[in-house]
């Protein structure tokens, strides 16, 4: 693949060819050890920060969840209780029902119009698309406070831009922030902040794909949507694959932007509205920080549960 | 991208020259999509309170406050909002490079070298991407204040060195573009490992390690949840804590005078760094990406 | 596309450099002037003090100068349960907790079950128990210990649109009864103007409304038993009532404190606003665009020529159990709240309503005229509500909980899932349930 060289080759054969003086069979011995060694040393420093930051208070979190910090009567060992009540927690599953609707359609929907935007972009338009790209990708770099913030104004019933427009054209706009609408409503905040992100991957994928097939397809009289289809879709796939993975993650794990919701809709976004907001209300208003830690495990296996089902499922097709 | 590629492509163009306005239309149009809310918070800048609350949000009302408003958001709070930002700027920085050197370091030593347990590690590693923020925070706070840390810088940097995507971003970069064969020939004229790390791989994992900097960057601008715990005194938060509690003082009132207009106006300067950063470092983040989009 | 050669390596190794050099100046100015909280106090004792009250710096100045060997390091850490977070997670950690926090009167009994609060009784506290309204006083303490000082109150009464009122021909409510019908008619007369707006998310308005109907949630007969009545007969009274106005859809129910609730309050779209003590000056600072109209009126009641009130927000000073001063620490919370000109400027500076009989009989204070509400003697009305607030009222150890999940149930209820009453039933539930699992023993 032309992508990853970066070098020219040219210097690294020169360098190759000039001729050396061999080297003493000590320094060699040391070269040798610094080789066996030097592994163990570049990753040291990112081992580091891993084993503090996310194995230790990982394995402490497992510890609180084994106990439960009453007000009456202080802190008591109960087993696995905690994971056992939060099997059959209506509030728990119920968020996480909520939050595989969620990306049952704002998946697939994101992805699309990344996919989409990513193909155009591939396809033609030389003079727009550093402006394009770049334009796509800036709600990335904007905080989800900033980002809900905006959206919770222009969202406003009666006041806000939308209902005002709708009003001025005699419709009636819906109600973003009412319970019907806010699951539709944070799928846009989520889709607009990382259509972008998405998009750049798949873009990287598509510039990857050698342009020897383009070629002999259009030569061949395939239109440009035909060469999409049959070529760049299936060629692009683990970048497909890699975006649908991540976004099925962050979907579970959705904090953010419902949080931020709860200070403008807080009768709509109540405190399990997804599981990780669930776990946040258990830990600080309703002080129960073995069960959040239970909550959060449990989270996490759906997680796993959720992310291995759809690679295995993809792997199986793309065979 | 190789200079074969961009001649073939305009070649090809100029083929179909008239079948680009149609893509080029449609793209205008989805262009005003992520433009809007920040049109929106332009505009809503430049009105003043009161303004705010009853003019039409997506256009400008009579007047333009946005230098009153700018004056008010540094000078609120004893100009607390510059401390924010400079906070920021230091957490973000400090934490970009930390995390990008030491996941380059890590994805370099992955991809080339083997060593026992090397696939076993890195699949714990990519797992950890999987692991709730909520079920860290807490026990982190914990172990912070056993060291004395919380309400410290390091509170925040600390934890934000911690790039597992950054890893497995370097790790694919460097395997694709680093040969083997350079390594090899500077092994044999004699370097130590360390040596041809800093001196041969480095430079060729610029583009990465600047692609690993600039997200883990605008991770650690953007964190919201790690430092509102970590936190408490207001002259450690990072904008995005100080922007929301002067949110919620602004909703909240009874006493409090921040207005709305500070808010808005607060947030618009809060994304300017971001949004600059990007488009200088563009051709850094757009050709970095290239990688960890197939194996 | 050019490619990574040496020719690039040079000017990124001055980048570097440069980098480097930012990272050190922005680390200088991000640590400059930084508090002096980690200093060891020599010689004079220094406080930590967290509060959300603006422009504090001058009564505490005030504090210092009465105090020489004692510095108060006054901290911003957030305003409500954004403070209480961070103060229950430093409690927790055994470390970074202040000296003396803001704590508002419903969350008292919720620091004191986990043993955080000290008792300062045995530093005088309460020799200056009976210059405090009684009820206040209640709820700070438990027979002779006592466990924060009164700052500020909040007694309920009515805010309403007198030129709307006016302009309709209805006639300022004196009890619900006629609040219901002054309801019917406003809205039928303008389908664009409510009434009032029934927040769904302020548990306390819910719960001061309930408190004015009679009900007593909550009773704690010792440090493990409780009884929880989230729906007795009172409470019960006041969710039917207002059920009845949500079905007919004569109030709203939008969220409070947010931009389309300031945005309501400023247009006419609510005639009137169910509110505290606190509410004139804060409506008099949100709402400019309607200056001169509105007026202040006693909370309409349940039976004609009762004088009954309930409370609606107010704060205390308490001193936490990691302080190492805690003579001086209940010296300062005490003096803060006590000391005769300082509590007197909470009055007229940052607007708090008074907890202390002196201030509340002052006649500078009640006969003081409002521009906003046309000249009237706001503080009269509410001033008399303050003495029409019932002693006996508790707060539960978990009043957290019980907020969020009245926020959860009451959400449901507005938007038509269930009614009030059920709400209502549903929070009593979930309640008894969350009390049992924090090993609390319920009683009838």
């Amino acid at each position: 693949m032309s992508m990853g060289q970066l070098v020219p080759t040219t210097s690294a054969r020169a360098a190759a060819a000039r001729p050396r003086p061999a080297p003493s069979r000590a320094a060699r011995r040391r070269q040798l050890r610094g080789r066996t060694v030097a592994p163990y040393l570049f990753i040291a420093p990112f081992l580091l920060v891993f084993v503090a930051f996310l194995f230790v208070p990982l394995a402490y979190a497992f510890r609180l969840s084994l106990y439960a910090d009453r007000l009456v009567g202080g802190e008591v060992f109960v087993g696995l209780d905690n994971f056992r009540r939060a099997a059959s927690d209506p509030a728990f599953w119920s968020g996480v029902r909520r939050m595989a609707l969620f990306g049952l359609f704002q998946i697939p929907i994101m992805l699309g119009l990344s996919l989409i935007f990513a193909i155009l972009l591939d396809a033609g338009v030389v003079h727009l698309r550093r402006l394009f790209r770049l334009v796509v990708f800036l709600p990335y770099a904007v905080p989800a406070v900033v980002a809900a913030l905006m959206w919770g104004f222009l969202y406003g019933g009666t006041f806000g831009p939308f209902a005002q427009l709708a009003d001025k054209l005699h419709v009636t706009a819906p109600q973003f922030l009412s319970s019907n609408w806010m699951l539709a409503s944070i799928a846009n905040i989520v889709t607009w902040e990382y259509v972008g992100y998405n998009m750049i991957i798949m873009v990287a994928a598509l510039q990857a794909v050698p342009r020897e097939l383009h070629e002999a397809a259009a030569i061949d009289g395939a239109s440009e949507w035909q060469i999409a289809r049959r070529i760049k879709i299936p060629l692009i796939a683990p970048a497909l694959v890699l975006t649908s993975v991540f976004s099925i993650i962050g979907t579970l794990q959705l904090f953010n932007e419902p949080q931020i919701m709860t200070a403008i809709a807080p009768e709509v976004v109540g405190s399990s509205y997804t599981p990780n907001l669930y776990a946040y209300s258990l830990a600080f208003p309703f002080r129960q920080i073995n069960y959040s830690a239970a909550i959060s495990f449990v989270l996490g296996a759906v997680v796993f549960a959720g992310s291995y089902l759809f690679i295995f499922l993809t792997r199986r097709r793309r065979r | 991208m190789t200079l074969l590629t961009t001649g073939m492509r305009s070649g090809r163009n100029a083929r179909r020259g008239g079948a680009r306005t149609a893509p080029t239309l449609v793209l205008l149009a989805f262009l005003a999509y992520p433009l809007l809310p920040l049109f929106w918070l332009l505009v809503a800048a430049t009105k003043s309170n009161e303004d705010l609350l009853s003019t039409f949000g997506l256009w400008f009302a009579g007047d333009n406050h946005l230098l009153t408003n700018i004056r008010d958001v540094f000078t609120y709070g004893d100009g607390v909002y510059l401390r924010w930002l400079t906070n920021t700027a230091y957490y973000s920085i400090t934490s970009a490079v930390g995390a990008a050197l030491i996941a380059t370091l890590g994805g370099y030593a992955f991809a080339k070298y083997r060593f026992r347990g090397r696939e076993v590690l890195f699949g714990v590693i990519l797992g950890s991407i999987m692991v709730p923020a909520t079920a860290l925070v807490i026990p982190t706070y914990l172990l912070l204040s056993k060291a004395t840390l919380t309400d410290t810088p390091l509170a925040v940097i600390l934890p934000s060195l911690l790039s597992p995507f950054g890893l497995y971003l370097m790790r694919v970069y460097a395997e694709q573009s680093v040969p083997d064969e350079l390594i090899d020939a500077a092994r044999v004229d004699g370097a130590g490992e360390f040596q041809i790390f800093r001196r041969v791989a480095f430079r060729i994992l610029t583009p990465g390690f600047v692609t690993v900097l600039l997200f883990q960057f605008v991770a650690t601008w953007n964190n919201y949840f790690l430092p509102l715990v970590v936190l408490s005194t207001p002259e450690h938060y990072p904008v995005t804590v100080g922007l929301a509690s002067w949110n919620s003082q602004a909703a909240a009132g009874g006493g409090a005078h921040v207005l709305f207009s500070v808010v808005v106006t607060g947030a618009l300067i809060a994304i300017a760094p971001i949004v600059v950063a990007f488009v200088l470092l563009q051709r850094y983040w757009q050709g970095g990406l290239t990688v960890g989009s197939f194996r | 596309m050019p490619t990574t050669t040496s020719p690039r390596a040079r000017p990124r190794r001055r980048l570097g450099a440069i980098a480097l050099a930012l990272m050190v100046a922005l680390q200088v100015a991000a640590t400059a002037g930084c508090s002096e909280k980690s200093e060891a106090p020599s010689g004079p004792v220094t406080l930590t003090l967290w509060s959300w009250v603006p422009d504090l710096h001058e009564q505490v100045n005030m504090f210092q100068a009465a105090h020489p060997n004692i510095k108060v390091n006054l901290v911003n850490a957030g305003q409500g349960s954004a403070e209480y977070t961070k103060l229950r997670t430093a409690l927790t950690a055994g470390s970074g907790a202040p000296d003396v926090a803001q704590v508002e009167f419903q969350l008292i009994p919720s620091f004191r079950v986990t043993g955080d609060l000290v008792d300062i009784s045995k530093y005088g506290a309460n020799n200056i128990k009976g210059d405090y309204v009684e009820w206040a006083w209640a709820q700070v303490s438990d027979g002779d210990a006592v466990y924060a000082v009164p700052w500020d109150s909040g007694p309920m009464g009515l805010l309403y649109r007198e030129d709307i009122l006016r302009k309709h021909n209805i006639a300022v409510p004196t009890t619900w009864d006629e609040f219901a019908t002054a309801a019917r008619k406003l809205h039928a007369a303008d389908p664009k103007v409510y009434l009032t707006n029934f927040p769904p998310n302020e548990g306390g308005v819910l719960t001061g409304l309930a408190w004015q109907a009679g009900s007593r949630p909550f009773h704690l007969k010792d440090k493990t038993t409780i009884t929880v009545g989230l729906n007795d007969p009172g409470a019960l009274k006041m969710a039917q009532f207002w059920d009845g106005l949500l079905k007919e859809g004569v109030v709203s129910h939008e969220p409070d404190f947010t931009d389309a609730w300031y945005q309501g309050l400023n247009n006419g779209r609510y005639a009137a606003w169910v509110t505290a003590a606190w509410g004139p000056v804060f409506l008099s600072g949100s709402a400019k665009s309607t200056a001169g109209k509105w007026r202040a009126t006693p909370l309409p009641q349940w039976s004609a020529g009762e004088n009954v009130s309930a409370n609606w927000g107010g704060s205390t000073l308490a001193v936490t159990k990691q302080t190492k001063h805690p003579a001086e620490a209940a010296e300062l919370a005490m003096w803060l709240m006590h000391d005769p000109q300082t509590a007197k400027l909470y009055t007229t500076k940052q607007f708090l309503f008074p907890v202390l009989k002196n201030l509340l009989t002052n006649p500078e204070f009640v006969d003081q005229k409002f521009e906003f509400y046309g000249g009237q003697q706001v503080n009269q009305i509410f001033g008399a509500a303050a003495s029409q607030v019932d002693v006996t009222f508790q707060w539960s150890p978990f009043q957290d909980f019980v907020y969020s999940t009245m926020n959860d149930e009451v959400g449901k209820a507005v938007s038509g899932q269930q009614s009030l009453a059920e709400a209502l039933h549903a929070v009593q539930r979930k309640t008894t349930d969350y009390a049992q699992q924090q090993g609390f023993t319920i009683t009838g």
